[in-house]
């Protein structure tokens, strides 16, 4: 009888031990992005809260199971968390830095991350309401030409961005989305004169931003960006840009020949040498609208 | 003829009369809003907890108002204490302002109150209580002035966005008056729950213990850059929301929004960053500003800024990120509709670098040394040395005499705002009439949480005269270790920062640690304004002026200002209290203190179990000296009863005989702040005897464990150990020369 009850005692124990880890438990199936092993591990311990939260996931079908504490946390807060590690999944996308910090093998396809579109125009103050018609006109298609190298002025940025912080994988990424803007611009939407200087450089520039996209070799890339930075230049004195930028300069670059850039703040921030010099520079022209 | 004369002469202004009615109806268009202030619970961390409500809403309802209109607010206080409302940022008849015993009398229990005035600005405004500590609780929300259509026009790609209004605040477990009886008895605790007790063993873990020896040495305590811990960050009420409609309208991808975010907060300054991309600032304390990108900003406490966003890409909503200074706590806002784009949370600070810092700029007498830096309009940030996404995850890489050491913006390509990068829109300057330059040095010291101007309190203080009409510019020196957001009432002032006759206005300014800057206005409404620190529990601590204009019209609602003005100093006249006691098996102590910005009445006990061991307590009223406090005389009342039986009487060491059996005397002594944070006490008794002595209570071994020794020339001497359970409870043993080993636990409040 006594050795009954002690039985019980431990049976009840070991209940406890096995069960009640997580108490008021719910378990639900959720989608998260992934690769390999490297990948279950990371994720399983974003979801790994001692007593609140855990995680199986499997590579295969890219479900999670997910095990919370209902009165302590939620879905969203594990899933938050995973995120955060660097994997995309039903509710959240990592932060980029987050994603760009995974070893190489776990750099998942992020099917669910949408490509940037162009910015919806702001209505033009209506005190130009009453031009006379063919200012009017004109009017139009300037806002028609810098609608349409918005997007390739933008990705220009954020590839000059990419490579003032040395990250090659991006600056790939980067020239890619230049490459797409690039070829979606209708050249017969274009004011005359951005026309024809469009007409001269469009080559060009698809065959630097296809380099830059082609390496991750960061010295490689910044030897396209010379030119592809010149060839920008000619193009943004000539068409409308809605804030000023800035040509800038850095004597040292191009193995002490220099080279130029542009920006859109007037501080330098040196993209042919990142962090090691980043000051390095000075602003040569400031082009206005 | 006459007859005519009459009429006309009757008419006229009867006529002129009928005129400006129809134009004041026609324009001024008044706004009324009921506001009905109730005691309420809520539970925003886990526990029910009280709080103050407005119309049932925490925060309080969003009040709108159109330039030209003219607002009446009617304040019903259906609570069990006082309360007022303040207008923050607005310009208004000062009975209006809202400060209880300064421009008006605080709203009793049960009554109703009206606030009435027009609108005479435009732009993101708040409002809050200015009674007591009930801003922290509840009573905060958006004031939002909108522009008349015409001028909407003048600036359509700002003022004609989707706009929405947001109210920073955080939340805390504790009550309000315990967080700030608990900052005045240098509490550890809430460091403790951020894990930023910096303590020995820690320091020697990061290879820091010199630092920390050095930090010690010039008799600070652990720094932080805040002084509170909450327990939740709230986003118009809420940790975490969606915004993905507005006015009716979903929004998509390449549309832009502006929100108009103050900080309600009581003490939390907060980073805002935007995982969409820049962040485009068009608006600072309600005034436009030229168009600014940045990739983040901070929103120092009482602030406002309007910030436009871009929803970069279809079906995703963007997070916006409000991360707490001290990088402890946040809450998110996610833009747009979709699977939530995240943002990395700021990584945590380098606290010992801070520590290495403040050691290089703090002089051995407790005075900073910019080291000829010449820091203004939070340009130079000392606290870079501690953000590793500027400085790098573990050394810093900046060079001793680089000249940008502190300059965020130069150190990274993460683009910072700093107040010389606002500029307005059109020019701001003064009209050409004499000039009143007066000069402030914000003055404080963390270890006894006394924050001052000039190191005087409210209450310490006359208000400062200023001649109606005459431009008054002032010169600011923070000279404490902490950041503080100078806060005008009434008035908007021009910030000088190098855009000339562009300066931006503005209604606060943050100032850094040893950051000098200069602020300008023209003295154009009669009152009463009060000027203070908006951390609220540095306000309540008295640090804070009042500018009075004179020869004005006495205030209606203050009837009787002499009772006005105590009720207004006893704010930072208020004594806090704290108690501990130790329950051991060798004896009982423990020690009770009443404590304001100057005083302290304390007493000690040290009770035995019996005759042998003895009983006595001591008694001290004292006065604190000085900018650092470092020094205070006082006089004392000692008592002790003890049966010794042999070696009756003790020598102490300069040769003084002493029964200690029975002894009541009175003494007059002083206690000094030595380096190293040791307590040197000098007392000479009335029956001549004198005792010097050595102590120190609260080093901090490792975030929990602290040691304790006292050593004095009766050749009397402790040494201990506590090990904190809680805020309330530790576990302590120690070994006393009268008393003998001991081990109990310690109550403390």
């Amino acid at each position: 009888m006594k050795s009954f009850i002690l039985l019980a005692f431990a049976a009840l124990f070991t209940n406890n031990i096995a069960f009640a880890q997580i108490d008021n438990s719910v378990t639900v199936s959720a989608k998260i992005y992934g690769n390999c092993g490297m990948c279950k591990n990371s994720i399983e311990k974003a979801a790994d809260k001692k007593k609140i939260s855990k995680a199986i996931w499997d590579k295969d079908t890219k479900l999670a199971n997910i095990t919370y504490n209902s009165t302590k946390t939620s879905l969203d807060a594990v899933l938050k968390d995973i995120a955060l590690a660097g994997y995309d999944n039903q509710s959240f996308l990592a932060p980029d830095d987050a994603y760009n910090k995974l070893p190489e093998c776990c750099k998942y396809k992020r099917e669910n991350k949408q490509p940037a579109v162009a910015q919806t125009l702001q209505p033009a103050p209506s005190s130009h309401e009453n031009h006379e018609e063919h200012n009017q006109s004109k009017q139009d298609n300037t806002i028609k030409s810098t609608n349409q190298l918005t997007a390739v002025f933008d990705s220009y940025f954020t590839l000059k961005d990419a490579l003032v912080k040395t990250d090659g994988n991006q600056a790939s990424v980067k020239a890619k989305e230049l490459k797409t803007a690039i070829e979606a611009v209708k050249m017969d939407k274009l004011g005359m004169d951005v026309h024809t200087v469009w007409m001269k450089l469009v080559n060009g520039l698809t065959e630097d931003a296809e380099h830059i996209n082609e390496t991750k070799d960061i010295a490689h890339q910044r030897d396209h960006f010379m030119r592809l930075s010149k060839n920008m230049y000619e193009l943004m004195k000539v068409s409308k840009t809605s804030a000023p930028v800035y040509y800038q300069f850095c004597p040292m670059a191009n193995n002490g020949k220099g080279a130029n850039w542009l920006s859109r703040e007037a501080g330098i921030k040196n993209p042919y040498y990142g962090a090691q010099m980043l000051t390095c520079g000075k602003t040569v022209e400031t082009i206005q609208q | 003829m006459a007859i005519q004369k009459v009429i006309y002469k009757k008419l006229l202004p009867l006529t002129t009369l009928f005129i400006f009615l129809l134009c004041a109806g026609y324009s001024q268009k008044v706004v009324r809003y009921d506001l009905y202030v109730k005691d309420t619970l809520v539970a925003f961390a886990g526990k029910e907890k009280r709080a103050i409500a407005v119309n049932g809403q925490i925060p309080m309802p969003t009040l709108s108002f159109t330039e030209g209109d003219t607002a009446e607010i009617h304040v019903h206080n259906l609570l069990k204490e006082e309360t007022s409302l303040h207008w923050h940022g607005l310009f208004l008849p000062n009975k209006e302002d809202g400060v209880p015993n300064l421009t008006q009398m605080p709203i009793k229990p049960g009554t109703t109150h009206i606030y009435r005035f027009p609108i005479i600005q435009h732009g993101t405004h708040w409002y809050h209580s200015h009674s007591g500590l009930q801003e922290q609780i509840g009573m905060y929300g958006s004031m939002i002035l909108n522009k008349r259509s015409a001028d909407i026009e003048k600036r359509k790609d700002v003022d004609g966005l989707p706009t929405v209004p947001l109210i920073l605040s955080e939340w805390t477990n504790y009550k309000p008056d315990n967080v700030h009886r608990m900052l005045h008895n240098a509490t550890d605790w809430f460091a403790l729950k951020k894990n930023a007790v910096q303590s020995y063993g820690e320091a020697i873990g990061a290879g820091h213990f010199k630092t920390k020896l050095r930090n010690e040495w010039k008799r600070m305590l652990a720094m932080d850059v805040s002084d509170v811990y909450y327990d939740k960050i709230l986003m118009n009420g809420k940790p975490e929301s969606v915004i993905d409609t507005v006015d009716g309208k979903k929004l998509k991808a390449g549309d832009k929004v502006r929100l108009r975010i103050s900080n309600g907060a009581a003490s939390s300054y907060f980073w805002l960053r935007y995982a969409g991309g820049k962040i485009t600032v068009v608006a600072n304390d309600g005034n436009d500003v030229v168009p600014v990108e940045v990739d983040r900003l901070i929103i120092a406490v009482s602030e406002t800024y309007d910030i436009v966003l871009n929803i970069p890409a279809e079906g995703t909503a963007y997070e916006l990120l409000a991360t707490t200074e001290d990088r402890t706590n946040s809450a998110s806002v996610y833009i747009g509709s979709g699977i939530k784009q995240l943002i990395s949370p700021l990584p945590r600070l380098k606290y010992f670098e801070g520590m290495k810092m403040m050691n290089d700029m703090m002089k051995m007498n407790g005075d900073l040394d910019d080291m000829g830096m010449n820091m203004s309009l939070n340009q130079m940030d000392m606290n870079v040395v501690m953000y590793p996404e500027i400085t790098g995850e573990v050394k810093p890489k900046q060079k001793e005499d680089d000249p940008n050491r502190y300059n965020a913006n130069a150190l990274s390509d993460i683009v910072t705002l700093n107040y010389a990068m606002l500029k307005a829109p059109e020019k701001t300057t003064l009209p050409d009439v004499p000039v009143k330059v007066l000069q402030f040095e914000l003055t404080g010291n963390m270890n006894r949480y006394v924050w001052s101007m000039n190191n005087k309190v409210v209450s310490e203080t006359d208000k400062i005269l200023v001649k109606k009409g005459e431009n008054l510019r002032l010169l600011i020196y923070n000279g404490s270790m902490m950041r503080h957001p100078m806060h005008l009432h009434g008035h908007d002032f021009r910030v000088l920062n190098g855009q000339g006759e562009y300066a931006p206005l503005k209604n606060v300014i943050d100032i850094m640690p040893m950051e000098t800057d200069t602020l300008e206005f023209n003295a154009n409404v009669e009152g009463d304004w009060f000027f203070h620190c908006h951390i609220l529990y540095h306000m309540m601590s008295g640090m804070g002026r009042v500018f009075s204009y004179k020869d004005q019209q006495p205030n209606p609602l203050i009837l009787n200002p002499k009772l006005a003005q105590r009720k207004l100093f006893a704010d930072d006249r208020k004594m806090h209290f704290m108690f501990q006691n130790d329950v051991a098996t060798n004896g009982n102590d423990g020690e009770m203190m009443l404590q304001n910005t100057r005083w302290s009445i304390g007493t000690e006990w040290r009770l035995g179990y019996n005759d042998m061991h003895g009983y006595e307590t001591e008694t001290h009223i004292g006065r604190y000296i000085g900018k650092m406090q470092w020094l205070m005389p006082f006089i004392g009342f000692d008592w002790r009863y003890r049966k010794m039986g042999l070696h009756a009487e003790e020598k102490n060491m300069f040769g003084q005989s002493n029964t200690k059996d029975n002894r009541a005397v009175i003494s007059a002594g002083l206690n000094y702040t030595l380096p190293m944070l040791v307590r040197f006490q000098g007392e000479i008794f009335t029956d001549g005897i004198v005792r010097l002595q050595l102590m120190r209570e609260d080093i901090p071994l490792t975030k929990r464990l602290r040691f304790a020794f006292m050593v004095n020339t009766d050749k009397e001497y402790m040494t201990g150990l506590h090990y904190i359970f809680s805020r309330a409870l530790a576990v302590r043993t120690h070994y006393d020369s009268d008393m003998g080993f001991g081990a109990g636990f310690t109550f403390a409040y």
